[in-house]
């Protein structure tokens, strides 16, 4: 992953995790505020239920208490307090009551508790209603719950009793108020709130009796559970009932219990909140989250995009530069911009180019002179040899002068056989070096890799098992499926040659040589394994130097040769050993050469100076 | 001696009031005048082959129907029959056969002259295949398949009226009145959602046979509900109106004039279930013990009722005192304990629907709950029904109304069981009254019918209705009423069109 990539990602996940974060806390605190607005609403909506049943129970009572100061009801007390009274006249009494005091329920009671008269359950005169006689204070009682019996069923009622007295007879005078939709009707509702009233009076829940002010409520059948949780234990509860998948339909319902005059449950007063505003508020912060994240990407992606870019830019010069370096041109510098640690860094950056770039030309320098130390050495060395029989054969000669002429036409035939035999080995030297000197271009035609390595074999194997030489064994691993690959035959035979050679001056108590090739995709690969002595890691770092040899009579030019003709094949080369067990060359030559490299050798670049081929063979 | 004097200063004043008020009440009775009737039924229907047996509807129909349409015989008030349409009438010895001599020169009231054919039509309409009527040169013949010793009974009352049909449809009659209009139902003009009441509007026919009735017009209003009568009574828009049993007290502690026929109401309970016995006998014993009728009668309907034991009222069969409706809640409840699981009364209420129009009816089916309530029996009012008393479709207990139609009790029970979804029937000889005893008895001790009260009806007069005769059995006599002019100090009575020549109106005369 590119620095790029990840600057953009931070970044991104950094606006993400924000706008995620504020769209949480925004959501988290709207929902408290809601919650805590809809716990006030719902308080002020109880309070506001509770004074009007307050005041509609003083009504009633009020009501109550006019009919029964009434003429028509004293004069009524007074018919009844007569023997023989006939209480049948009375029987619409109360319908008239109730309809002249607004009250849906008027009864008058006889004083032995004998229903006279029915405003709402006529049917039932001359019924007795014992619990009305039952007290004595019913004119310091206000108004309380009741389970109203009607013919077609139950209802709930607001009811007030008063008594009225002549002489010695009493009735008493019952009147109510239906509580139903009409008095939920009287509420002033805030928007988003109901308000349901669920009447008691069947022995189970019946979904008929839950009514809001327009009449049953739908899908009332929902609210069993909370209803049978509050007729078991009658307190405030709430519950949140959700009326289909959308989470906007639910509605939070807050229960109350209402009870009449000895502690029966008679109903539930139920305040519904709805959660659709707070839902679709959550849903329009989450929109505008959504846009606001979107449009956060975008200008991200463009922020990102211009910031990393600002950021990675002179890193990427510099992973470049650094490259350019790695390759080779060490006097590489990037521009410095700004002084900020990018800018400081190229900056150090250019000063470590360019202390490398001198360091590299004092290496040169210095490896150029070591070279011509090692080379004015080795010529030194290789022509002091023949020098010396030179010097010593002339010596003799003269010396011989004073011989007899026999003598000194012995000498000097075997002098001048051996200043002959010496200049000819001087100029062998001088042979040897010039042809060092004049490596030719390669000329690339198809070639058997494993019959230039059996070639190469071919003209050792004498010496494999010379008389009075420890034998050499030779052991092939070659991969007869290898494909041809272009190459100069006589320079691979030449390296392969040199490589073979090295190996048998490694091995001079004999041992093994192991030749292998195989193939590896794009190339070819050839290693070539003895079993001698082996090398030290700082002879190995040094194998390829120019001149540079670990035997006496070595002109050091062997594997400079080898590596020569490999990196001008465009391959590598590579060395490994260990101390006491033997030395692998292994070279690696690309099946096809590039168009370039396969022009005619005027046209071919000039070979890398040793010291980088020595660099890439070390590697 | 001064005393003396005082004394019959005194008894000279009261003799002079009473000659003036004796004076006053023999006024001469006056031609002239609308008679606007106000009834409860909202529709009522002229063609007499289209009344259901027993229906309040029908009843009020009929009464309207007896204005325009006349009878063969008619019963006056001591119980004889009168000549009407027919003038002579004999039987054999087996009472199957019956010859009627047909009135002659009586005309329709287009003029048409009524024919022993156009006679024996109209009662073979009504009669249904009881008889078989032939027309005869004079008269008319009834053969009956069984003797029918009552036959002058069932022809004086019910639908037999003898009518003429035209080709639209519509019957002329030959009664005191014609129809001249007849507006249904339509929605008022100030509030579409109403209705305006349907109104009949009849003309005294001038060439009636029995002599011109006393009034002009006859003005019915259909639909008017029971308070608004009385209402319209009291402030002088009706002279006739109809007054529901609960409202009798009221009216007349307000000074109304109300008349009151025999019993003519039975409101009773019908079984419809289907439940197998001895279960369903049970649950009827059971509610049958339970119900308080006393309360009923004196309570609800504020002493304006009867209580009911029998099916057919003592005044048309003597009998019905022989009968007894005892209340025993123990002994229900004792029924009620044995009841086997499942039936209808018990842990599943007993739905009972309330066939009889108004509250008052609906209040008798709810005193029927509560009483139910108290021998622990389940009975729900499910509805108020229709005034015609056809079965309802709806198995259950029915609160229904049944109005006595015919003065003959065998013809009366037998009509209604047949109105009964079992549709009993009486069988032969029913005619004889100990036989018609044993078959009420036997029916009443089913307790598939549980009689609860009889109601005669009310019917409110306002102080310038005069000659005011209607019969116990609920026939109003509207053509014999006249009506007392309003307007006193100008001499000219209101609307009215005195007729001085014309003759007194004689209910049977028939000469």
């Amino acid at each position: 992953m590119t620095f790029r990539t990840k600057v953009f990602l931070i970044f991104l996940i950094t606006v993400l995790a924000s706008v995620s974060l504020v769209a949480y806390g925004v959501t988290h605190y709207t929902q408290r505020a809601f919650e805590q607005m809809d716990a006030q609403r719902t308080q002020a909506l109880e309070v506001q239920f509770k004074k009007e049943f307050e005041q509609r129970g003083e009504m009633v009572v009020q009501q109550v208490e006019n009919i029964a100061n009434a003429e028509v009801t004293l004069r009524m007390v007074l018919d009844l307090s007569r023997p023989n009274a006939d209480a049948s006249l009375y029987l619409h009494d109360a319908n008239g009551a109730a309809q002249s005091h607004g009250l849906d329920f008027v009864e008058f009671v006889n004083s032995d508790g004998t229903l006279i008269s029915s405003a709402q359950y006529p049917a039932r005169v001359g019924y007795k209603n014992d619990w009305v006689t039952a007290s004595k204070s019913w004119d310091s009682t206000g108004a309380f719950l009741k389970r109203e019996e009607l013919p077609d069923g139950v209802a709930l009622s607001l009811t007030a009793v008063r008594t009225q007295t002549v002489g010695d007879k009493t009735i008493y005078i019952i009147g109510g108020r239906r509580l139903d939709k009409n008095f939920l009707a009287t509420l002033e509702l805030p928007p988003g709130m109901r308000a349901l009233l669920y009447s008691n009076l069947d022995s189970s829940f019946n979904a008929i009796s839950l009514t809001d002010a327009n009449g049953p409520v739908s899908q009332g059948e929902s609210f069993e559970s909370l209803i049978e949780q509050i007729q078991k234990h009658p307190q405030d509860t709430t519950k949140t009932i959700s009326w289909n998948n959308d989470p906007a339909s639910a509605e939070a319902f807050h229960a109350t219990p209402l009870k009449g005059r000895s502690g029966e449950l008679l109903g539930v007063l139920l305040l519904g909140s709805s959660a659709r505003e707070l839902v679709l508020l959550q849903r329009e912060i989450l929109k505008i989250a959504a846009v606001v994240a979107l449009a956060a990407i975008f200008i991200g992606l463009l922020v990102s995009w211009w910031v990393s870019r600002r950021i990675t830019r002179p890193v990427e010069e510099l992973a470049d530069a650094a490259r350019d370096v790695a390759s080779g041109r060490w006097d590489t510098k990037i521009d410095v911009r700004g002084g900020d640690e990018i800018g400081q860094l190229a900056h150090a950056f250019n000063e470590m180019t360019g202390t490398l770039a001198a360091q590299k030309e004092k290496l040169v320098q210095t490896e150029r002179v070591a070279a011509w130390r090692e080379l004015a050495r080795r010529l030194a060395h290789e022509l002091r040899n023949p020098l010396f029989p030179l010097q010593i054969t002339v010596e003799n000669l003269q010396r011989a002068r004073q011989l007899g002429p026999q003598q000194f036409q012995e000498v000097f035939s075997e002098a001048t056989a051996t200043l002959k035999a010496e200049l000819s080995n001087l100029n062998t030297i001088v042979g040897r070096f010039s042809d060092f000197s004049k490596m030719p271009t390669p000329e690339f035609s198809k070639v058997s890799v494993n019959e230039t390595l059996r070639d190469a074999i071919r003209l050792f194997e004498p010496q494999f098992t010379a008389v009075g030489k420890p034998p050499i064994t030779t052991e092939y691993f070659l991969n007869e499926s290898l494909p041809e690959i272009e190459a100069d035959p006589d320079l691979l035979h030449k390296a392969f040659q040199n490589l073979v050679l090295n190996a048998l001056d490694a091995m001079p108590a004999g041992g093994t040589l192991s030749l292998r090739s195989s193939d590896a995709g794009e190339i070819v690969r050839v290693e070539v394994s003895d079993t001698g002595k082996g090398l030290t890691p700082e002879e190995c770092s040094r194998l390829f130097t120019p001149y540079y040899t670990t035997k006496q009579q070595g002109t050091g030019l062997g594997l400079a040769i080898v590596q020569s003709v490999v990196s001008d094949h465009h391959g590598t080369i590579s060395v490994s050993s260990e101390e006491g067990h033997g030395t692998t060359f292994r070279i690696e030559l690309p099946k096809r050469q590039s168009d370039a490299a396969l022009k005619p050798k005027k046209d071919a670049p000039p070979t890398e100076p040793l010291s980088e081929r020595a660099a890439t063979a070390s590697d | 001696m001064r005393s003396i004097k005082s004394v019959l200063r005194a008894a000279i004043s009261a003799a002079l009031a009473l000659v003036a008020a004796a004076a006053l009440q023999a006024a001469p009775p006056r031609f002239g005048g609308t008679l606007r009737v106000k009834l409860r039924s909202s529709r009522i229907s002229l063609d007499p082959r289209e009344w259901t047996p027993g229906s309040l509807n029908s009843s009020d129909s009929r009464k309207i129907a007896s204005l325009v349409y006349d009878r063969l015989v008619t019963l006056n008030d001591y119980g004889q029959f009168q000549p009407a349409l027919a003038t002579e009438w004999t039987h054999d010895a087996t009472f199957k056969t019956w010859h009627f001599k047909l009135r002659a020169g009586v005309h329709f009231s287009d003029g048409s002259a009524l024919t022993p054919a156009l006679a024996a039509a109209a009662l073979q309409s009504t009669s249904g295949k009881n008889f078989e009527i032939a027309a005869t040169e004079a008269g008319l013949t009834i053969h009956s398949l069984q003797p029918a010793p009552d036959i002058l009974e069932q022809l004086a009352s019910g639908n037999d009226f003898i009518f003429r049909a035209q080709l639209d449809g519509k019957l002329l009659g030959t009664g005191p009145f014609l129809v001249a209009e007849a507006v249904p139902e339509a929605p008022a003009e100030a509030n579409p959602l109403a209705t305006k009441p349907a109104r009949i509007k009849l003309l005294a026919n001038e060439n009636c046979w029995a002599g011109r009735p006393f009034v002009d017009v006859v003005e019915v209003t259909l639909g008017e509900p029971a308070l608004r009568q009385l209402l319209d009574l009291q402030v002088n828009r009706a002279e006739i109106a109809e007054i529901t049993p609960d409202l009798v007290r009221k009216g007349r502690e307000e000074g109304l004039r109300i008349w009151n026929s025999a019993p003519l109401v039975l409101v009773a309970l019908r079984f419809d279930d289907a439940l197998a016995a001895p279960a369903s006998d049970s649950l009827h014993e059971a509610l049958w013990l339970a119900i308080d009728r006393d309360t009923m009668a004196n309570v609800l309907l504020q002493r304006q009722a009867q209580l009911a034991a029998a099916l057919l009222p003592q005044w048309l069969t003597g009998y019905a005192f022989l009968f007894e409706s005892p209340m025993n809640l123990p002994r229900a409840k004792e029924l009620r304990a044995s009841f086997p699981a499942g039936v209808a009364g018990a842990e599943q209420a007993l739905r009972l629907h309330v066939d009889a129009p108004g509250d008052l009816f609906k209040l008798m089916g709810e005193r029927v709950a509560v009483n139910a309530r108290q021998a622990n029996l389940l009975v729900q009012v499910a509805g108020v029904g229709s005034a015609n008393n056809t079965a309802a479709p709806s198995d259950g207990l029915h609160l229904f109304a049944w109005h006595y139609d015919s003065l003959s009790p065998r013809t009366e029970l037998e009509t209604l069981l047949r109105q009964m979804p079992d549709g009993s029937d009486l069988g032969a000889n029913a005619a004889d009254p100990e036989q018609l005893f044993a078959q009420e008895r036997r029916l009443l001790e089913e307790h598939r019918i549980l009689p609860l009260v009889v109601l005669p009806e009310y019917v409110g007069l306002r102080a310038n209705v005069h000659n005011w005769n209607g019969s116990p059995w609920g026939d109003w006599r509207l053509a014999d009423v006249w009506l007392e002019a309003e307007d006193t100090s100008s001499g000219k009575a209101a609307g009215s069109t005195q007729k001085e020549n014309m003759p007194a109106r004689t209910p049977g005369a028939n000469q």
